[in-house]
This record gives structure tokens, C-alpha cells and sequence, in this order.
């Protein structure tokens, strides 16, 4: 199962390069790979239903507890159908739509990729397997969207989409960590098994909100719905396969995969039950007053996806068992109605609602299918959309808590979205011929077959329903945790729920026929659109833009100078504080007598670093700079080091050299820094000089016991067969140091002959000096 | 003796810092330089002040005479010292070739252009 | 004399000393290079191979015993860090043979950089608090040298902020040596951690050690000490900047890792706090920093500032798991940000500039330059299942299992910042169409080898360890378990007399 799935990624990369060979036929035989998955996992449905759950598992890395496990349940095994079943239909469609594109390869890889990693999400036990295929749909997701990636547009939806999504998915890492810590382990099955401890721990309610933070970034519920319109800049085939049938499936997948464990809190309910019917109703209402078919389509996907949620939310056996019909249902008709946009787009030249119409002589396979799908999806029976809605009312009915609420909610935007079906999918076949750009024709058997074929779907499903229902309940079963069976009849008998069914298709048909005048009254509302969180998205990140250009613009303030003021600063504010609470005074161990020479010698060094602070010229301050040098070397004579003199001795005097054989003719300063600046410097330096000479006291509180020296001082002699001690020690005892000191001189000999022969090069050929990198 | 030269080194230290933080580049590598002595000096000091003689192993002796210097400091001070002119000289050169393309000594001017 | 041990340090040494040999005779320096380059490599991976059961290499310059003569020591974390800076200097070699112009080249370019390798693996393998001064200077010393390298003036002009701050960190870090010794005695590091448990936890040692703390704090890049960083990464060619970004700041690291936790591990209630809000702020200040900018280069070299938090927050979290993190994230980071600049030399090659205003349209004159991108910043932005993603999911599990969800957030929210980056970068110089008037050029067949050789290596190696993360974790993991029982260290170096202290 594993291989299976993670061949897909093989496969995608050898999708373009198969793409040119095959010309018209790539789709098709792309397609071989989902439709080989999809009998598959179609052979396993007898042994799933029977309880059967077939697993295989990849350790990763078993000391964290992490593993690529596979477990086909009942949710899963509805969820993969769908995902290769739609995706070898999309795959086909593809090919054939994109013809002639010249990055067609590249479009079915990506497709092919995303497939297994959308199928590996959905069969995953292990939490952060499924983070990885999750992770990975949301950077593949904006890569298929940004296709088109001439277009501005195209490219920041895209963006949109995956920092929303990505967003999502930090927050559900997060809240994965949680649970397996809460949980202590991070397989899916293994936490439902505990589902009692884990809703009683003390995690819980942060792991909860941090995976439904993921979840509902994922699945576009309110307020993260906003990116899923943005997304329909994508090509159509992968606006019908992502944004509709499956990655934004995969995050109300989540919540019904994790009911088990999580479920059936009061937090769950209350939280998921009310975004839901929020997103739903939102969702709906959005829809109104669109022109184009595709954002027709996408705001209906977030009403959907809000009654999704709301089902899960509300977690009883029934509205699970509606959940997964729904999911079933929505996939089928919702994939074929994008589709069938797509051909209208690529037939007519257009997906303005307002502009198509009387197209049914002209294409009429696809007419006729787009209507199956329209009325599975306006409720019509005997439709599975109309047995799908009938449960999704009955559960509504029979939720707790707040009946009163749902129900409404859930009537009034299927209402709505039964006029959003007609709009797409009758009327552009029906009534007076609309005026578009081309003259339409049949699309090509390739695009058609597919919507057909899932309108046939939505129809078959539908008067079979009871057939399936042992397969649904299956699903369900794995959404609850408990074995359910889900009754799907066409016929239920006079009850509530029919009225509601039969009120919502009259009134949406009502809406329908007064589409016109609703989406001008919509239009007029249009302004108040431009509040809501797509603004606020773009408000924030604009925001946080300017945020950082502030915050760079302090950083790299460019000045040398401010940044030797900051580590100052930081170092005096570090170390002050810890010397004045933890230093030790009393300097136990200074020498405490001072001799004349002594005293000379140190006010000579001071003498000369003042010196070389307020000497005006350059000159004197070099000769300040060799007075403090000269002094620290007769200190060192004075304290018994004269090969360290004799070594300060010689370097300074060549320094001394150096510095005025450099210094000439350097061009002279002309501005001097502000007074206050300079009281603020010399405070600073007034600190740090503070700080250094209380560490040295603070350093003589007691005796220092060399660890080191007595060995030296002994083995000097016998074992190094030297009697200067110092020298000793730097060529043997510390030999590797010296070394490293001489390779510092030889580099730096080389910097310095690097620099001066530059400058001769500059000179001598003025003007023909590269700066080629 | 070791105030005194605890209070030497706090001025070497409190005058390179002010020398680092000048506008003039060349007063900067003053006050690199400033620091580079204040740094030897403290090595130096923290290893003990002693007046006794140089560690070194008198004819017909197997060991220095006790007490003597501290051998250790010496050394390390000697290496940084020699690293430290390595540097220096590099820096005081690039110094030079800084002032000579920017045109000047200031240290603001040679600041990057903002982003 | 354990030879092993050795190796990193005089091969580079003899390479660099060829180098300077052959300065005129530009090929023969580059095969030079070349075979110095591999002869680190395969000497690293013997000396991590020795590590790998868990013993602790330990050898004594000049045969001198501890804790008198100067101690090299190789534990997992040493090793592996050797290995790592071995492998991004065979990668850097291999591009500068057409990525880096003969004046440079003949400035030196080779043996520099190999000197700079044996400053780097010095520094790892030291186990004398003294020694590890010394090599930090040769390090530097080679990197201003390189970094000035060519004379341009930005080089130049940037170049002394890199040299003056820099020097500030060695004064710091030399007079906290100094302090060090006048406080216990000792240089070696293993002596030192035996001394200093002798001693009181809170007394003037934990002021030397905070000394410590700044001067690799300004040498790690970390908040607020690393604003040299950003003004001078990107002025040389990539090749250099490429190693600069993948092992200078990680020395830092590194000594900040060694220290912390053998040295001055014993004020935890100090340290820890300090660090995890110095990681905050650099994870968030350099994340910032690199939104803003408009420069690859620049983006890029914030980036390393943003990462370095990371590091820092595994050594502040203090847990086992949360150093495996560390160690991991350090390992992962060298290979993914050298391969960065590399790209980024790349990028300005076919694209014409660094300047993502003028760069377009790069996706469809060079897919597989669009590859070679895509894995190292996906990477960075911490993707599944690339490496950076495991290095971040083992951060964010130590964080939360440790009860500091506020950091975790902070570095979560940074990752997606992070992504915002990386694919800002793709937006612009892959996907947008190039520009009126941009004057890209496409590579020739011998550049396709050598440019997009390394980098298409480098991504391999990061791919690797990302499917591979269980091996890497495993080994971060021995590491960081080592790392937590300084006792080990020490008795490896001193005998049995270093054990009880």
C-alpha cells in the first residue's frame, strides 16, 4: 500500500518528459496510475465493510515514536476512492484541456504528485506522516495555483493560499506534538483507543484549538475562507481536483478522522458546530450576486465545506452518517460541475453567468450531464444529492444543541446554493442563446466524459442508494468510533424532513428565477465586500511588510559606529550588574605595595592612551599610542617577563612604523560628531573601562593556584631540555599555539600583499579594472 | 600595585572604547589598537603580579628559583601579542584602502546604502 | 598521537602552504585545492567513523600530558561538525573553478580558504580554552582577508565593519581567557569544568563566564551583537560567502555548545532565560530583517541571523531532546545555507543581478536552477520531510515537552515567515517574467557542470538527510546525550584522576 501510494511521486516526475512524447494520449495514460489505485482500493471495499481494517506500517524513527503507517478504514478507503477515482477523471480531462499548453507536463506531474500526496494524507495512522503529506498539499497546492505564473494575479493567490494553509499546518504541528504528548503516542488509532484520558488531560483543550486552527485554515472556514475564491485563478482541472474534491476535503477529513479521539467534548461541539454553520451560511450568502462560474462554484465548496464541518461538529451517529454521504455526494456533483465550467470557458470563451445561456443543441453531452450534477446538487431526487440532504436535515433536526439554530441556517443556504446550481448548471443550457465570443461547440469526448460520467454517478448512486449504504456506513463507523449503520433510501416517507427538502427546492427555485434582480441587489452590497478578511489579510500583511522595512532600516542603520555602541551597551548591561551582585571585592590577593618605577610606568601608559584620545593630530596620537606601548614594556621588564618586553618592545616600535608609513596622505576628517554624541561615548567607554578594571579586582579575591605553571617550571629543564621557561612553553609545551600565531602572520602578510597589489593593478590599468564576479 | 594597574587598564579600556566610537576610521584602529594593549595588560595582571626574577633555569639548576614569575601568562600574552600586530597591520591596510575608495576618513560615510 | 585527530588540522595546513606555493601557477593551485579539499573530507569522515560508538578521541599536542600540554579532543559533536565543514569546503572549492575570477585567484583565494578550514577545525577540536583564541584568529584573520578580498568597495566599506567588530569579540574573548586563568588556574577545558565545580556557582567565575558568553555571542550573530552580519555577508563573490554563511557563525555555535555545557553549565537558572529570549529575539529580528529586503544576498544573510536563534533556543531549552535539536539544526543548517549562497551565485549568473527587482522569468530559462532553489529553501522554510523540518519538529517537541510554549510559537510563527521569505524569492526571480531590459545568459555546458554540480550536490545531501532522519536523529541524539555528561569529557582527557574533581 505504502510503495503504491509513494510511486506516485515517481511517476510525477516522469510526467513531463512523458507528456511530450505522448501528445494527446498523456492525460489517458497518466491517468492509468489513480485508475489502477482506484480498482484497487475498490477491491478492498468487501473487506472494509466487513470490519477488516489492512494496515502497514515504516518505522522512521522509533525512538520519537514516528512511523509512515498506513490504515485502511472505512473513512479512509471513501476518501481514497474519491481522491483516484476524480483524480484519473481530472488527469484525462487535463490533458485534453491543456493541449498545446506548453508546460502541460509540468501541470499533470504536479497533478500526479499532488494525488499521492493527498492519498497518502488520508490513509496515514501516524499524526506526523500525515503532517508531511499535509504539508506537502498546501506547497504542491501553490504550485498548481501560481500555473500561471505570468499572471500577478495568479501568483499572489497563490502566496495567499499557502501562508494561510501554512499558517494552519505550524498551528496543527503544534497541536499534533500536544497530543502526542497528551496522548503519549502519535498513532491516530492508539488515541482513540484512549479517547477518555485524552479529553480529561490538561492539554486537551490547547491541542484541540491548535488542530482545529489547522483544520479550518485547511477546509476555508470562516474566517480563513477567503483564500479559497483567490485560488480560482488556477487552471480549472486543478481548480475541480484541489479546491473541491479533495485538499480542501482533507481538513474536515481531520476532524472526522480525529473524532474518535477528540470528539464529543462540550469545546468540540460548541467550536466546530458553530464555525461550521457560520462558514455555511456565509458561504451561501457570498455566492450571491457572482458572475463568474468558478467563484460560483467556490463559494458554494465553502457553504459545503461548512455543513461538513457543522456535521462533524455536532458528532451524533446520524449526523456523521450524513457527513459521509455528503462528502460522497458534494465530490461527485461539485467535480462535475467545475468541469463542465471548464469546458464552457474553453468552448464559449467564457464563465460569465450573466453571458451563457440556450447552450444545450450545441453541447449536449455536456448539457446534459452539468444538469445531472446541478440537480444532484439542488436536491433533487432521485439524485443523491437529494438522499445526502435529507440526512444532513434530519440530522439538523435531531441535533443538540440548538436545533433551532441549525436548522434554519442549514435550509436557508442550501436554499441559496439550489439557485447557485441551477445558475451553473441548467441555466447556460437553457434559455435564450447567450452572447459569447465564440461559437460553441461539442468539447472533445475526453473533457465531457468525465463530467458525464460523474452526473451518471450522482444519478446511479442515488437510486442505489440503499447499495451503498453498507460501504457509508463503514465510513461513518470510522468517523464515530463505533460501529453505525446509515440508512439511505430515496423514500423516507411524509416527515419534516421532505417539507424542509420540498421548501428549500421551491424557494431556490424561486431565487433562481429571479437571479437577475437578486445579483443586482447583491451588487449593490458589493462595497461592503471589500470589509471582511480577505481586507484584513491584505491589511496584515502589508502591515507586517512595513514592520520589517522598520525594523530593518533600524537594524542596518549602516553605521559602524552604532553597532560598537550596541555591543557596549549589551556588554556593560550583561556584565555590569553580574559583577556588582556576584563579584567578590577585597582584591585578597593584589599586590599591595607599590614601587616608585612601578607607579611611573603606569601613569606614563595612562599618560599615553589619554594622549592619544585628545591629541589633535594624527602624529601625536601615534606618538601617544607608542608611549603606552613603550610603558606596558617596562612594566613587563619591571614584573619579571623580559622576553614579553623584548617581544612588546620590537612590535611596537614597528607598529609605530607601520602607523605612519599608512597614515600619510589619508584624506583628513572635516566633521567631528555632535558633543552629545561624544558625552554619551564617553560615558560608555567610561563603563566598560569601570567594568574591566573591576573584573581584574574582583579576579585577586583569592589566591590563584596554577594548575599548570608548577609543571612547566619543573619539566622545563629535564623533559624540554630548555631553560627559558617562557620560550619553552611556546615552542613545546604550547607549540600548537605558536603555530597557529604564525599561519595568523602569514595570512595576514598575504591579506595585506593582496590589498597593495590591488591598488597597483587599479593604477595601472585605469579603467580597464574588472569587477567581475 | 594591582589597583593601580586595574585602574591602568580600566583607563586603556575606557579610552580605546572612546576612540572606537569616533567618526574618524583612523581614530577607530587607535582605539583597536588601545584595546589590544588594555587586553595584554589584563592577561598579564589576572596571572599575578610578581617581582621575583624571570622563570628561568639558572646554570647547575633543574628549575626555575621559587618564587618566580609566572611562566603561563608570559606566554600567552606573547602569542596575542604577535597575533594581535598580524592583525593590526591587515587592518591598518585595509584602513587605508577603505579611506582611499570612499574618498574619505568617515566612518559614516562609508555606510552601506539602506535597503 | 592519535593521527586522527591531526589530519583536519595539517592537511588543510599543508594545502594552504601549497597554496601559497603555487600562487602563480593558478592550475596547479587548483588541483592543490581540490585534492586538499578531498583529503579533509575523507580524513573527517575517518575521525567521525572512530566517534561513532561513542569514544571520546582524545590526544595531547607534543605528547605533553593533560591538563599541561594542549588536548584535542573529538567527541560525536566535534566529529561531525569536522565533517560538515569539510564537506561545504569541497562544495566551495568545486565552484570557484568557474565561479570565482582569476584575480582573486591569483589574490590568494585557495590557500586562504584552506587556512580558514584549519582555523575551523581547530576550533572544533580543541580542548585548551586558549588554543581555541588562537584558531578563532586564524579563522578571522582568514576571513577578513578574504572577505576584502578584490578591493571592491563595498568589500572594503563593509569589510571594516566585519574586521572592527569582530576584533572587538576577540579582545572579549581574550580577556575573558586572562580572567579565566586568574580565576582557576587552568586553560584546559576539561581542568577548568573540574576546577570550577570546586568553586561557587554564583561567584566571579559566572561573570567571566557571561565575558564568554558576549564574545561568541557576536561571533554566533546572536540578538544584539550581530549586526555586522548583514552589512558585510554579501559583499564577496558567493563562493566565499557561501562558506562564511555555512561555518562562521556555526563556530559560534559550536563554542557556545561546548562551553555551555562542560565549561560554565552551572548557573542554568541565569543562562537559560537569557538565552531563550536572546533566541526569540534573534529568531524574530532577523526574520524581519530579511523580509524587507530586496537583495538575494541580503535575504539571504538575514536568514542566517533568524536561524542562529534556533540554535540558541536548543542550548537554552537544555533537554536532551532539545540539544539532539541543536546539533541536528547546526548540521542541517551549514549544508542548506552554503547551498543558499551557492544558488544565489547561480541566480546572478544566468540572471544577470542579485537584485530581485531586476531578476524574472527563471524557471522557464532554467529548470533545473529552479530545483536547486527549491530544495535548499524549502528546506530552510522547514518543509516535510527535508531536513530543516526535522530539525525544527525536534525544537518545537523539546519546547513544548519542556512547558516554554511561548518560544515554540514565536518559532513557529518565524518558520512561516521564513516560507513567506523563501518564496518571495521564487515569486521574483523564478516564476515573475524577467523585466525590460534584465540581460540574463544562459550557462554554457562545462558552467552547467561546475556551477550547478555542487549545488545539485548539496541539495542531494540535504534530500538525504530529510529521508533519512531517523540516522541523523539517532546520531544528534548520542551527541546531545554526551554533550549533557560533561563527565565523560573530562575523564576521556584527564584519566581517571579528572573523574570526581
Amino acid at each position: 500500500m505504502i510503495a503504491a501510494v509513494l510511486s506516485g511521486f515517481a511517476v510525477a516526475l516522469l510526467a513531463p518528459a512523458l507528456a511530450k512524447r505522448l501528445g494527446r494520449g498523456a492525460g489517458a495514460v497518466l491517468a492509468l496510475y489513480p485508475a489502477a489505485l482506484f480498482f484497487r482500493f475498490l477491491s478492498r471495499v468487501p473487506a472494509v465493510v466487513a470490519g477488516e481494517t489492512p494496515s502497514a506500517s515504516l518505522p522512521f524513527v522509533p525512538e520519537l515514536g514516528i512511523s509512515l503507517s498506513f490504515r485502511l478504514d472505512g473513512l479512509a478507503l471513501l476518501m481514497a476512492l474519491l481522491v483516484t477515482g476524480i483524480g484519473a477523471i481530472v488527469l484525462v480531462y487535463a490533458g485534453t484541456y491543456l493541449e498545446g499548453h506548453p508546460r502541460r507536463g509540468p501541470l499533470l506531474g504536479l497533478l500526479v504528485a499532488f494525488l499521492s500526496a493527498m492519498a497518502g494524507l488520508v490513509l496515514c495512522d501516524d499524526l506526523l506522516a500525515l503532517f508531511a503529506f499535509w504539508e506537502a498539499t498546501s506547497i504542491l497546492s501553490y504550485f498548481l495555483i501560481g500555473f500561471e505564473r505570468e499572471e500577478a494575479e495568479a501568483r499572489a493567490a497563490a502566496l495567499q493560499a499557502l501562508l494561510v494553509t501554512g499558517g494552519g499546518g505550524l498551528a496543527l504541528l503544534a497541536g499534533f506534538v500536544l497530543l502526542g504528548q497528551a496522548g503519549g503516542t502519535l498513532e491516530v488509532s492508539a488515541l482513540a483507543a484512549n479517547a477518555e484520558a485524552l479529553k480529561a488531560h490538561p492539554l486537551y483543550l490547547p491541542a484541540l484549538l491548535l488542530v482545529l486552527a489547522g483544520a479550518f485554515t485547511k477546509s476555508a472556514q470562516v474566517p480563513f475562507h477567503f483564500w479559497l475564491p483567490g485560488a480560482m485563478a488556477a487552471p480549472t482541472p486543478v481548480s475541480a481536483y484541489l479546491h473541491s474534491a479533495t485538499m480542501v476535503k482533507a481538513g474536515v477529513f481531520l476532524l472526522a478522522r480525529l473524532h474518535p479521539a477528540l470528539g464529543g467534548t462540550r469545546e468540540w461541539v460548541w467550536v466546530v458546530t458553530s464555525v461550521g454553520a457560520a462558514t455555511m451560511l456565509t458561504g451561501a450568502l457570498l455566492s450571491v450576486g457572482q458572475r463568474d462560474l468558478k467563484r460560483l462554484l467556490a463559494f458554494s465548496t465553502v457553504s459545503a465545506l461548512g455543513s461538513l464541518t457543522m456535521l462533524v461538529g455536532v458528532g451524533t451517529p446520524a449526523a456523521l452518517g450524513a457527513a459521509m454521504v455528503f462528502l460522497l455526494a458534494h465530490a461527485l456533483y461539485k467535480a462535475a460541475l467545475f468541469l463542465v465550467a471548464g469546458i464552457l470557458d474553453h468552448e464559449a470563451g467564457t464563465r460569465d453567468a450573466t453571458r451563457l445561456g440556450g447552450l444545450l443543441p450545441l453541447l449536449p453531452a455536456t448539457g446534459v450531464a452539468a444538469m445531472a450534477a446541478a440537480f444532484s446538487m439542488a436536491g433533487l431526487p432521485p439524485l443523491l444529492g437529494f438522499v445526502s440532504k435529507e440526512l444532513l436535515y434530519d440530522a439538523a433536526l435531531r441535533a443538540s444543541p440548538l436545533p433551532f439554530v441549525l436548522v434554519p441556517v442549514a435550509v436557508g443556504s442550501n436554499m441559496l446554493l439550489v439557485a447557485v446550481a441551477l445558475t451553473v448548471g441548467f441555466g447556460p443550457f437553457t434559455g435564450p442563446r447567450g452572447a459569447t465570443s465564440k461559437l460553441p461547440h461539442e468539447a472533445p469526448v475526453a473533457m465531457w466524459a468525465g463530467p458525464a460520467l460523474l452526473g451518471f454517478g450522482s444519478l446511479a448512486a442515488g437510486v442505489f442508494s440503499g447499495a451503498l449504504s453498507p460501504f457509508l456506513s463503514a465510513a461513518a463507523s470510522s468517523a464515530l468510533g463505533h460501529p453505525y449503520g446509515v440508512r439511505l433510501e430515496l423514500w423516507h416517507g411524509f416527515s419534516l424532513v421532505l417539507l424542509k427538502s420540498l421548501v428549500t427546492l421551491v424557494v431556490g427555485v424561486a431565487l433562481y428565477r429571479g437571479r437577475h434582480r437578486l445579483r443586482a441587489f447583491a451588487e449593490r452590497f458589493a462595497p461592503l465586500g471589500a470589509l471582511g478578511p480577505a481586507r484584513l489579510w491584505r491589511a496584515g500583511l502589508a502591515g507586517l511588510v512595513s514592520v520589517a522595512k522598520g525594523t530593518a532600516a533600524f537594524l542596518s542603520s549602516g553605521s559602524l559606529r552604532q553597532d560598537v555602541r550596541v555591543v557596549v551597551v549589551a556588554a556593560v548591561a550583561l556584565l555590569g550588574p553580574l559583577l556588582l551582585s556576584r563579584g567578590t571585592f577585597g582584591a585578597a590577593d593584589a599586590l599591595p605595595s607599590v614601587r616608585p618605577i612601578e607607579a611611573v610606568l603606569a601613569l606614563l601608559v595612562v599618560a599615553g592612551a589619554v594622549g592619544a584620545v585628545v591629541a589633535g593630530s594624527r602624529l601625536s596620537a601615534v606618538v601617544g599610542l607608542g608611549v603606552t606601548g613603550y610603558g606596558i614594556a617596562l612594566l613587563f621588564l619591571v614584573f619579571g617577563a623580559p622576553d614579553l618586553s623584548m617581544t612588546q618592545f620590537a612590535v611596537e616600535t614597528l607598529s609605530v612604523l607601520l602607523f605612519v608609513a599608512v597614515l600619510r596622505r589619508l584624506p583628513r576628517l572635516r566633521s567631528r560628531s555632535a558633543p552629545r554624541s561624544r558625552a554619551v561615548d564617553a560615558a560608555l567607554a567610561a563603563a566598560v573601562g569601570a567594568l574591566m578594571a573591576g573584573l581584574v579586582l574582583a579576579v585577586h579575591a583569592g589566591p590563584l593556584r596554577s594548575r599548570l605553571s608548577g609543571f612547566f617550571a619543573e619539566s622545563s629543564l629535564p623533559l624540554a631540555k630548555g631553560r627559558n621557561v617562557v620560550n619553552v612553553i611556546l615552542v613545546d609545551f604550547r607549540g600548537l599555539d605558536t603555530l597557529g600565531e604564525i599561519t595568523v602572520l602569514a595570512v595576514a602578510a598575504l591579506g595585506v600583499l593582496s590589498l597593495v597589489r590591488l591598488r597597483l593593478a587599479a593604477k595601472g590599468t585605469a579603467g580597464a579594472k574588472e569587477g567581475g564576479r | 600595585m594591582t589597583v593601580l594597574l586595574a585602574l591602568a587598564i580600566g583607563v586603556l579600556y575606557a579610552a580605546g572604547t572612546y576612540l572606537l566610537l569616533r567618526r574618524s576610521a583612523v581614530r577607530v584602529v587607535f582605539g583597536l589598537a588601545l584595546l589590544g594593549h588594555a587586553a595584554n595588560l589584563l592577561v598579564f595582571t589576572a596571572g599575578r603580579l610578581v617581582r621575583e626574577g624571570p622563570p628561568i633555569v639558572p646554570p647547575g639548576a633543574l628549575a626555575p628559583p621559587t618564587p618566580s614569575a609566572d611562566p603561563l601568562p608570559q606566554a600567552l600574552v606573547l602569542t596575542a601579542i604577535v597575533i594581535g600586530f598580524g592583525v593590526q597591520a591587515f587592518a591598518l591596510v585595509l584602513l587605508r584602502r577603505a579611506c582611499q575608495e570612499a574618498g574619505t576618513d568617515d566612518v559614516d560615510a562609508m555606510r552601506e546604502e539602506r535597503p | 598521537m592519535n593521527v586522527l585527530l591531526v589530519l583536519p588540522l595539517l592537511v588543510p595546513l599543508a594545502t594552504a602552504v601549497a597554496g601559497i606555493l603555487l600562487l602563480r601557477v593558478p592550475r596547479a593551485a587548483r588541483a592543490a585545492s581540490a585534492l586538499g579539499a578531498a583529503g579533509l573530507l575523507a580524513a573527517s569522515i575517518a575521525l567521525l567513523s572512530a566517534t561513532l560508538d561513542g569514544t571520546i578521541l582524545v590526544t595531547q599536542a607534543g605528547a605533553w600530558p593533560a591538563p599541561f600540554g594542549i588536548t584535542l579532543v573529538a567527541d560525536r559533536f566535534a566529529a561531525a561538525m569536522v565533517v560538515v565543514g569539510a564537506v561545504l569546503l569541497a562544495a566551495v572549492v568545486a565552484s570557484s573553478v568557474r565561479g570565482l575570477d582569476a584575480a582573486r585567484e591569483r589574490a590568494g583565494f585557495h590557500p586562504l580558504v584552506h587556512a580558514l578550514a584549519m582555523g575551523v577545525s581547530g576550533a572544533f577540536l580543541t580542548g585548551d580554552l586558549f588554543n581555541l583564541y588562537v584558531w578563532f584568529e586564524v579563522m578571522l584573520m582568514s576571513s577578513f582577508v578574504l572577505v576584502s578580498l578584490g578591493g571592491e568597495r563595498e568589500q572594503l566599506t563593509g569589510g571594516l565593519r566585519y574586521v572592527v567588530l569582530n576584533l572587538v569579540s576577540s579582545a572579549l574573548f581574550l580577556a575573558g581567557a586572562g580572567l579565566l586563568y586568574g580565576t582557576v588556574g587552568t586553560l584546559n577545558m576539561a581542568d577548568a569544568a573540574v576546577a570550577l565545580r570546586a568553586m561557587p556557582a554564583q561567584g566571579t567565575t559566572s561573570v567571566v563566564a557571561a565575558l564568554f558568553l558576549l564574545a561568541f555571542g557576536i561571533k554566533a550573530a546572536a540578538f544584539p551583537l550581530f549586526f555586522w552580519l548583514p552589512a558585510s555577508y554579501h559583499t564577496p563573490p558567493m563562493p566565499i560567502a557561501a562558506l562564511f554563511a555555512g561555518l562562521l557563525t556555526k563556530v559560534g555555535v559550536y563554542a557556545l555548545v561546548r562551553t555551555g555545557t562542560l565549561v560554565f553549565d552551572r548557573d542554568r537558572a541565569f543562562t537559560d532565560p537569557l538565552l531563550l529570549a536572546v533566541a526569540a529575539l534573534t529568531m524574530v529580528t532577523g526574520v524581519l530583517g530579511a523580509m524587507a529586503q530586496t537583495d538575494v544576498r541580503k535575504v539571504l544573510s538575514f536568514h542566517i541571523v533568524s536561524q542562529i536563534g534556533y540554535m540558541l533556543m536548543g542550548l537554552g531549552l537544555g533537554t536532551r531532546l532539545a540539544l539532539a535539536g541543536t546539533v541536528f539544526y547546526v548540521l542541517h543548517h551549514i549544508v542548506v545555507k552554503g547551498n543558499l549562497f551557492l544558488v544565489a551565485g547561480v541566480i546572478r549568473r544566468v540572471g544577470g543581478s542579485f537584485s530581485l527587482d531586476r531578476l524574472g522569468g527563471l524557471l522557464t530559462r532554467s529548470p533545473l536552477l529552479a530545483a536547486a532553489f527549491l530544495v535548499p529553501a524549502l528546506s530552510l522554510a522547514g518543509l516535510p520531510p527535508l531536513s530543516g523540518f526535522w530539525a525544527k519538529y525536534l525544537l518545537v517537541r523539546a519546547g513544548l515537552e519542556a512547558g516554554h510554549g511561548a518560544i515554540v510559537g514565536v518559532a513557529l510563527a518565524v518558520s512561516l515567515l521564513t516560507l513567506f521569505s523563501m518564496t518571495k524569492i521564487w515569486a521574483e526571480a523564478f516564476w515573475k517574467p524577467a523585466p525590460e531590459g534584465s540581460d540574463p545568459a544562459p550557462l554554457g555546458a562545462g558552467e552547467r557542470l561546475s556551477l550547478l554540480g555542487p549545488v545539485l550536490a548539496l541539495g542531494a545531501v540535504t534530500v538525504a538527510i530529510g529521508l533519512g532522519a531517523g540516522v541523523l536523529f539517532r546520531f544528534a541524539d548520542a551527541a546531545a546525550a554526551q554533550l549533557l555528561e560533561p563527565g565523560l569529557y573530562v575523564r576521556a582527557v584527564l584519566g581517571a584522576r579528572g573523574g570526581g574533581g
